[in-house]
Formats: structure tokens, sequence, C-alpha cells
């Protein structure tokens, strides 16, 4: 239905929104027109009712200066037109005894306001609906206006019109009709306006939330001409991009596998070496190798890493690694709560815990990790007593081979992407890690990632 | 296929190593050779069944990379015919590999690169179990034990509380949890639960298992469980308290 629909509308942005303009313009001419009108109607009812007033004031007067009762009726039969009947009588078609109802109240205000002349008479108004009338005269006058006018003799001169005061409360609510039809016609613009730029608000979402994972759907192609060609695009270069990533990755993976095998028989050739020093150096090169070669290739698998995210403990994990650290006999304690269950993907965040309590007692000798719930966020804060980092530097250390001037030197060691890999995991978690120094000295590493609720 | 079998004075056991690395496979039977092994190794895994029947093996070293017949499915062929311990060589990255070879059948696995003496620990390891278990007669292998809504996956080496949370443990707190629950309800001296769990030291007076106890049972009660599951039985030891099922 809605593919059948859309093959009548225009194809591009341009003319959509042409169309949606000329449309909302249209709307707006007719609205327009509408109001002018009925403006111009109320000032022909004006004009009209004004034109009958005066009549019946000039028919009372020409009536009353006739002495003769016969000739007074014959004279008012004579005034009478078809929208203006006039009838001479000793009694009153508007009796006195009569409610004044508000229209009848209000078209009396308007008869005086319009000719101010019928001031000076004593007169009567009623709809002949409202009951205004003499017995009798019911079916006569049925919908019709009824005026009467005492002559100085108390007979009265009794006007019956169908068209006089038919309409005109209306036309003050007109300007108030023609603004909300107004914006509702810009409303709909509006709405339509965005509806037909959705695609394209799409497409930025997408462009925004671009990973290299191969498992998110591409953008749809569809949407007018201009937007179906930069989905395409999109999705073209997307593709290159993951495919070329996916290549760099998989001739690193391949050196590394292929380092793999002489790493192996080196260790092994050393095991067999007999020379006790030599032995442990080589051991340690040979760590630092493999320590390089992961760190490169987790950077380079960062937002591809193909593990399977699990509910799991993060305070029991913080719990495990520093138990392990305080075993190698660092200086590191652990506080705050003992439960803390999130969700992502085990392997990855140990790692990174792992790599910031690391850097913890390296630069800092001694490290303090406290855990702990703060609204729906699990908050790890991981602090040292070393010397901190200079103001600058705090944002920067997170870039890809950045290293501080100190872990440079060979003592320290570092690939410059422990923290870039630790920032790129946390974020794929949907959390949060920074850098601060504390005021009583020391660096301060706050992770922040959501909380699961937990189950009691 | 080339054979090498090679002669040691000493003789801890015969171990065959796959490996399509000719460099590696005559390294590793030096390396082992130092330690008393008797050493056959092939460089595929494609004629495994055969070397299986005509020597006395009593572990296999297995390269999980091979050309031809790969080191997984060497591995579930191997299963149908033989309990001999298995150890696979895995690469570090690959995960799914190391869980499908685990649930294949192999023992136990070492990363590559891996170091020759954590390998040497890990068959010394598996051929004790393996040698206990001749004596206590075959015990199916089970990879998932449960106690109290607990679950332990023994081929992903991983513990989950009764609401499903995964709860990291360290090695040494894994094989001490998995020497409780294989002898549930039974008191474990100090002695007992540091052969048991493996603990490097072996000094009766060294507080350490103690230590990994204790932080065994934090692990436990932090995750809700107030129940007291390891019990300290004064003057003898630890009893593991609740029922354990297997499977």
């Amino acid at each position: 239905m809605k593919r059948g629909l859309a093959r009548f509308l225009p194809d591009t942005v341009v003319a959509r929104a042409v169309s949606i303009l000329a449309g909302a313009l249209i709307a707006m001419s007719l609205v327009g027109y509408w109001v002018y009108q009925i403006g111009a109607e109320g000032l022909a009812t004006a004009v009209r009712d004004r034109n009958l007033t005066e009549r019946i004031v000039s028919i009372k007067r020409a009536v009353s200066a006739i002495p003769d009762e016969i000739e007074r009726d014959k004279a008012a039969h004579a005034l009478a037109t078809p929208s203006l009947d006039v009838h001479w009588s000793k009694v009153e078609l508007v009796p006195d005894n009569v409610p004044l109802t508000l229209r009848a109240r209000t078209l009396e205000a308007r008869l005086r306001s319009l000719v101010p002349e019928i001031g000076a008479e004593f007169f009567r108004v009623g709809y002949a609906d409202d009951g205004a009338h003499s017995e009798g005269m019911e079916e006569a006058h049925r919908h019709m206006l009824l005026v009467s006018v005492r002559l100085s003799d108390g007979s009265w001169l009794n006007f019956a019109s169908p068209t006089l005061g038919a309409v005109h409360t209306m036309a003050e609510h007109i300007p108030i009709i023609a603004g909300i039809i107004g914006t509702l016609i810009v409303l709909i613009a509006i709405l339509l306006m965005r509806w037909v730029t959705r695609p394209l608000r799409d497409l930025a979402v997408a462009a925004e939330r671009f990973s290299l994972d191969e498992a998110r759907a591409p953008v749809s192609e569809t949407g007018p001409a201009e937007v179906r060609r930069a989905a395409r695009a999109f999705n073209t270069m997307g593709e290159r991009v993951r495919r070329l990533v996916s290549e760099r990755t998989m001739a690193l993976a391949a050196v590394s596998h292929d380092l793999r095998t002489p790493i192996t028989r080196l260790r092994l050739r050393s095991e067999l070496l007999d020379d006790e020093p030599t032995r442990e150096r080589i051991d340690e090169d040979l760590s630092e190798m493999e320590t390089m070669i992961d760190a490169t290739l987790d950077y380079l698998r960062m937002g591809v890493v193909n593990e399977v995210p699990k509910t799991f403990d993060i305070a029991a994990m913080l719990k495990t690694i520093v138990d392990d650290e305080t075993d190698r006999g660092q200086s590191i304690r652990l506080e705050g709560v003992m439960h803390a269950p999130i969700r992502g993907k085990p392997v990855a965040i140990r790692r990174t815990l792992w790599n910031i309590i690391g850097n913890a007692l390296k630069y800092g000798s001694a490290a303090a990790v406290l855990v702990g719930l703060e609204g729906d966020q699990v908050l790890v804060e991981v602090t040292d007593e070393g010397p901190g980092l200079p103001t600058e530097e705090l944002e920067r250390v997170f870039e890809p081979f950045y290293r501080v001037e100190d872990s440079r030197s060979r003592q320290t060691g570092g690939t410059g992407l422990g923290l870039t890999i630790a920032r790129a995991i946390i974020t794929d978690h949907g959390g949060t890690i920074a850098l601060r120094n504390r005021t009583q000295g020391g660096l301060e590493v706050s992770i922040r990632l959501p909380a699961l609720p937990t189950a009691s | 296929m080339d054979v090498d079998t090679t002669s040691s004075p000493s003789d801890h056991g015969n171990i065959l190593v796959v490996d399509d690395d000719a460099e590696i496979r005559l390294l590793v039977t030096r390396f082992l050779q130092r330690h008393g092994y008797h050493v056959h190794s092939v460089g595929r895994a494609d004629t495994l069944l055969e070397t299986l029947a005509s020597f006395t093996i009593d572990a296999i070293i297995l390269d999980v990379m091979l050309p031809g017949t790969s080191g997984i499915e060497a591995c579930r062929q191997v299963r149908q015919v033989s309990t001999v311990p298995i150890i696979l060589l895995t690469a570090r990255s690959e995960e799914d590999q190391r869980i499908s070879g685990l649930e294949g059948g192999a023992d136990d696995y070492v990363t590559k690169p891996f170091s020759p003496r954590e390998l040497l620990a890990r068959l010394r390891s598996v051929l004790r179990r393996s040698r206990g278990q001749d004596r206590n007669a075959a015990r199916l292998p089970q990879n998932r034990i449960g106690f109290d809504g607990w679950m332990l996956d023994t081929t992903r080496r991983e513990l989950y509380t009764p609401s499903g949370v995964l709860i990291d443990l360290s090695t040494g707190e894994y094989n001490l949890l998995v020497a409780f629950l294989e002898h549930a309800n039974r008191v474990l001296s100090r002695e007992m639960l540091m052969e048991l769990a493996k603990t490097r030291t072996s000094d009766p007076f060294d507080r350490t298992i103690d230590v990994q106890i204790s932080r065994v049972r934090r692990k436990l009660e932090a995750a809700g469980n107030a129940s007291q599951i390891i019990k300290t039985v004064r003057g003898a030891g630890y009893v593991f308290v609740p029922k354990v099922t297997f499977g």
C-alpha cells in the first residue's frame, strides 16, 4: 500500500520540499480566501441590516404621519417588501411579557449602533423562534426577526424580516478559526518536512554510530533520490573502511601468528641453555616481544573482539586481580562493595583492569582500588601514590602510541597502547574512563560502567 | 610419516608430540627428554590413531593448527578410542579453538608461544590426574558441577552464582574449589588440599592454603549466599557442605 503510494510521490528532496511548500501555500490561500469571503459577507450583512433598520425608522415616520387608521395599514402594506413585512396594528407583535433573550438583546444593541436614530423610538425586538410573538401568529412568523415600534398614539407598527440579523456573531470568531487552521497547516508542513528529511537524519545517526563491527546492518537505502545516493555512498564507504581495516588486521594477525613459532622456538632453545642469567634475560626479552605483539593485536582488534557478553561480577574480578598483585608482593588494597554485577565481555574488561592497576603500581608504587555503585553505574576508582601527570597529558595519554616521557625508558616499558585499548573497551561497554590528578597527590583513574540491578 | 623414537635413561612416561614445525618438535623432544620423558613426535595428525595403536602413549601434546586433520578433529578421534591425556597447543587469541578443543575431550591447553616450564607443569599435572584416575577406575569427565544453586563449568573454568552471574576465580581458587567439589562432605586436611589443588609450596606450615580458602569463601559469600559452604573443622581441616551434582 505504502509502496504503491510512494510511486506517486516526487522522488527528490527538492521536489518533495517544493510540493509541501506549494501545498501549504495553496492551503493558506484557501483559508485566506475563505476568511475574506466570510468578512465580506459580514460586511454585506451589516449593510443590509443597516438598510433594513433605516427603512424601519423611515416607515415608522411615514406611517405615523398618516392619521387615518385604514390608510395607515394600507401604507404599511404598500411599504412592505419580501425582506421586510410591515403591518399596522393596535397590538404589538412582540409582547411586553416576552423574556428578552441574549440574541434579541444583542441584536437590539446592534440595531442601535448601526442606526442611531432608532434610539429615539420605543421598540421591542424578538425572534419568533424564541416565542416573541402574539398568540396565533406562530406559524406565520417562524424563523423571523420581529420588531415592534410604538407610534405616538399607542398603536404599533410590526415588522417581520427573514433576513435581518441573520448572520452576525460568527464574524468575530473568523480570525481565531483562521489562525487555528493556519497553525495546523504550518504544523502539518513541519511534520511532512521532518518525514521527508528523516532518511537524512537516519543516515546521520548511522554515520555517528559507525563501527567496524561486521554484524551492524547497512543503512537502508530508502527515501528521496539524494538520500538514497548518500546512503549507498555511505554503505560503500563503510564496506571499504571495514575491508581495509580487516585486511590490515589479518595481515598483522598473520605476522604475529608467524612470530609465535620463532618465539616458541627461542623459548625452548633458551630453556636448553645452561647459562642461567642469559636464559633469564632472553626470557624477559621474549616476554616483552609477546606483550608488544598482543597489545598491537588488541589495538587492531578494538571493536572487533568476538567475545560473547556475559553477566559477571566486576567486584570479584577486581578481588582476583588485587589478591594476585598482593601475592606478588605489591602494596595494593581493595575497598567498597563485594558484589557488583555488570553485563559485558569479561576477558576484555579483565585486561583493561589489569592494565590500569598495573600502571598504578608501576608509576605509583602503591595503589588503592575502590569499587562502588553510583546511581545506575558501577564506579571503579584506581588511585596511586605516584607523581601524577601534567594536566595537559591527562587526555593525551589516551591517544594511540602516545607515551609519557618517563615510560619511554626501557625500565618501565609500555607500548603506548594500553590506555587507548582501555578506553576503546570501556566505551564499547557504554562506560567512561577519565584521569584526574588528586589534590592530595597521585593519579586517579575513574571507570564508570552501566550497572545491573543487584539480585538480592 | 616419520616417527622419531628417542630413548632416555629415566622413564617418566611416553609422550607423543604432534606439531607441524620440525624445529619445535625437535626442541620439545629434547626439553622433555631432559626431564626424563620418552618422546615420540609426528608432524601431522592424519595417522595419529595408528601411532597410538602401535606405541604405548601416556600423554599427547597436540598442536591445534595442523595441515590435514586439525588438532581439534584429532582430539575427537582419539577420545573415541582412548582416555589418554591430551594437552592442546593453541594461539592465545583463539578462545573458540580452546573451548572446542576442551569440549572435544582435551584435558588442558597451553597457549603459544608457551613457556616450556609451564608445558612441563601441565604435563605433570595431567599425568598425575590420569594415573590417579586409573587407580580409582575411570571417572567420566564432568563439565558442569552444581552445588547450592551455583554452577561450575569446568570446560570454560567459569563459576556462576545462583542468579547466573559469572564470578571470577584465580587459577589457585579454581583448583581449590574443584578439589572441594570432587571431595564434598569429606574433611580435607590442609596437606591434602595443597596436594589436590597443586599449590606450588608444599610447606605444611605455609598459610597460603588458608588464605586461598578464605578468598574462595569471601567470593561465595559476597554473591549473597549467606549459608556456610566451606566449614572449618577445628584441628582437622575443612569440609565442603552442600550437595554436589555432576553433569
